[in-house]
């Protein structure tokens, strides 16, 4: 408790890394000892989530930010050339 | 009357009286009050004191009111109804401690108002006592907007208005278009179908459609709850998008078109939240993205996905509310809620980032969470009619949840990794770690509470649920799973983190086209049509003096103009400059104008006025026939 009260940061990295590869290991042991049951074939494929979470977020944020190029205006863009100021 | 009390209306009509009481202490104990006054009058209802209720789909039906020629029915009390209500005021009271700082009364009195009117909306049992309570929650928020008191404000709430009334004509063209074919008004199942002989449904369809914030029509939501006042906007979150999912609940369950926008919406609102710098805005496209679950759990239709809706929609109710108080702290604290303005912030407000986060846990969907037990279900649904692409956007959904309200937004306004806030914020906070205002914290707590609680303990909450369940969330497949999608949501998000920063720009929604065409309109009003107005009126004007001139001696006028003629003759002939002196002669001949006026002999009068009675004559012969 006192390790995570000095250094919550690296508390933080360490649980965050063993997470990371218990989820990877886990994954792999689970899938072969049929524990985990899903309802669709490519959900078997191994690391599914891993790869969906991982690719999905990227994706999100660079096809966001890309679409970001056509529509991202100035903060005032419907305020600007209105006349009437009220 | 006295068989039951209706809680939507004591709170509507009790709103009224909160400006009136003189005493501020007193007045705040009654504003709440009336939410516990509410949930004493369920508490009655649902323990079988008004009657008892049957189980689903049977119902309590109370206050039936001739009316015309039919029967109005202000209280149809089923499963459905009292878990809706149930939820509405207990968030309805925690949101009222949130707002118990502020000092306009009539905001507290709209709120209520809006309260009350969304509680009568639930409780109805036919079309026309529903379109009455919704119109009634239409005008409720534009006040919640309005007391915000900027200029963009203003604008917001008459965006708000014009969306919610044309949402509200189509509910009323299709009410009257269904009565005419059927004669009948009740709230119930309704059929669908693309074609002529559904246009009414359509309609109805296209009204709810837009009261849900479902996509295309989701920009209102975005545009407007982020202009409201910060305790305002938090009631505008719960009431009108989820009294939407409930009538598309009520009357289009199943159908398939909602499944496929609810699941699209779900993905697409997190496109455009990447690029948002607003906090409130962010959170606004989360709820919109979470509508999405609701849509498309109300368009798969199996009792699960109806089941998933309904508890969706009342976690939602719940936890995002909590979200929009994290980030209304803020704005309420250092007065700007804009990503590029803050970080920093933890140090100096530590226990409102704790309380938001519980509420970005249970959006994201962290299992023991309340987002969890409701999400999962909708999925699952999903997953059980094998429709892959709509599991996969849901799925999607989740990761790109998380990422956002999860790690973006209190990133960028907590910590940015900075352990201190820009010098602008940090003048405006004190140097405790408690600079959000103590009634605040206890509405967040309370929600707080409720999040974990209903995510520990799903049964309370799907005991209430019309359908039976017989679905435990917690299994080692879906949990396992979840938890690695999120680990490595954060590893992307950790790569990517610098794109995600805010940026001061304004994100185009799909409003744009009809914001573009207002203007276009406005526009085309000013000038085009305006310009064409005057120069009419000066062609006009010049007609009226010519013949006005002409009149004052129409002899010498028509010489002038003879003589102008003639001129402009000559002038085309001969070479330029050669007219110079007869010019000058018809100039002074102008300037004289109308000088003497010739007398008339008697022989001339007589000869003009037998040539008048030639022409009538003339005419009188020949062009009357």
């Amino acid at each position: 408790m006192s390790f995570l009260r000095r250094y919550p940061k690296r508390f933080f990295w360490a649980a965050f890394f063993i997470g990371l590869v218990a989820s990877l290991i886990l994954d792999i042991l689970w899938l072969r000892s049929d524990i985990l049951h899903y309802h669709f074939p490519f959900q078997y494929v191994p690391q599914f989530f891993a790869i969906f979470g991982l690719l999905g977020c990227m994706l999100l944020i660079l096809i966001a930010k890309g679409m970001g190029y056509f529509i991202s205006k100035d903060e005032d863009y419907y305020e600007k050339d209105s006349r009437r100021q009220v | 009357m006295t068989d039951w009390i209706h809680p939507g209306l004591v709170i509507f009509l009790g709103a009224f009286l909160i400006p009136w009481i003189k005493w501020r202490r007193v007045r705040l104990a009654y504003f709440l009050l009336l939410p516990l006054v509410g949930l004493a009058l369920l508490f009655l209802t649902s323990s079988g004191y008004f009657g008892q209720i049957p189980a689903w789909p049977g119902a309590l039906h109370k206050w039936q009111i001739p009316f015309l020629d039919y029967s109005l029915e202000l209280g149809r009390i089923d499963k459905m109804t009292m878990v809706f209500a149930y939820i509405y005021l207990i968030a309805a009271f925690c949101m009222n401690l949130y707002a118990f700082g502020v000092k306009n009364n009539w905001e507290h009195v709209a709120a209520m108002i809006y309260l009350g009117s969304s509680l009568g909306a639930i409780f109805a049992g036919d079309l026309f006592t529903l379109f009455f309570w919704l119109e009634i929650m239409s005008w409720a928020p534009v006040f919640l907007i309005w007391f915000r008191g900027t200029r963009k404000a203003m604008g917001a709430a008459i965006r708000y208005v014009l969306w919610h009334h044309f949402s509200g004509a189509c509910i009323l063209a299709g009410v009257v278009i269904h009565l005419y074919h059927t004669g009948s008004i009740e709230l119930t199942r309704l059929p669908w179908g693309w074609g002529g002989e559904y246009l009414g449904y359509n309609l109805m369809l296209l009204g709810f459609i837009i009261n849900s914030a479902t996509t295309p029509f989701h920009s209102w939501l975005s545009d407007t709850y982020s202009e409201a006042t910060p305790s305002g906007s938090i009631y505008m979150t719960a009431f009108t998008t989820k009294t939407a999912i409930y009538c598309l609940i009520r009357t289009f369950p199943g159908v398939e078109l909602l499944m496929w926008l609810g699941a699209i919406q779900a993905v697409f609102a997190l496109f455009l939240a990447v690029l948002e710098n607003d906090g409130r805005r962010l959170c606004s496209y989360h709820i919109i993205s979470q509508i999405g679950y609701m849509v498309a759990g109300v368009g798969i239709g199996t009792e699960m996905a109806i089941n998933g809706a309904i508890s969706h929609a009342l976690c939602h109710i719940i936890y995002n509310a909590l979200l929009y108080m994290g980030a209304g702290c803020v704005l309420v604290v250092v007065g700007t809620a804009k990503f590029h303005e803050l970080g920093g912030l933890y140090k100096y407000m530590p226990v409102s980032f704790w309380l938001y986060m519980v509420g970005g846990f249970s959006i994201s969907g962290f299992p023991l969470f309340n987002g969890f037990i409701s999400k999962v279900m909708t999925i699952e649904a999903a997953e059980l009619i094998h429709n892959a692409p709509i599991y996969l956007l849901l799925e999607g959904a989740t990761v790109g949840t998380f990422l956002h309200t999860g790690l973006k937004l209190p990133w960028n306004m907590w910590l940015q990794g900075k352990d201190e806030p820009p010098p602008n914020i940090r003048a405006k906070l004190k140097d405790s770690a408690f600079n959000t205002p103590i009634h605040m914290l206890i509405g967040m707590s309370i929600l707080a509470f409720l999040c974990i609680f209903m995510g520990v303990y799903p049964k309370i909450l799907y005991d209430q649920l019309p359908f039976p369940v017989e679905f435990i969330p917690f299994t080692t497949t879906r949990v396992f799973s979840i938890m690695q999608m999120f680990i490595f949501t954060f590893l992307g998000f950790w790569f990517l983190r610098r794109l995600v920063t805010g940026y001061p720009t304004y994100t185009l929604d799909t409003d744009w086209p009809f914001r573009m065409a207002g203007r276009k309109l406005i526009w085309f009003c000013e000038e085009p049509l305006m310009g064409f107005a005057r120069l009419m009126d000066r062609k006009v004007m010049e007609v009226v003096d010519l013949i006005v001139w002409i009149s004052k001696n129409p002899v010498a006028a028509f010489e002038i103009k003879r003589k102008e003629m003639l001129l402009s003759g000559q002038r085309l002939l001969s070479r330029p400059g050669s007219a110079g002196l007869c010019n000058q002669a018809l100039e002074e001949e102008k300037r004289k104008y109308p000088g003497e006026l010739p007398g008339l002999t008697l022989g001339a009068s007589i000869i003009f006025i037998l040539f008048s009675f030639l022409l009538y004559l003339a005419l009188y012969l020949f062009a009357i026939p």
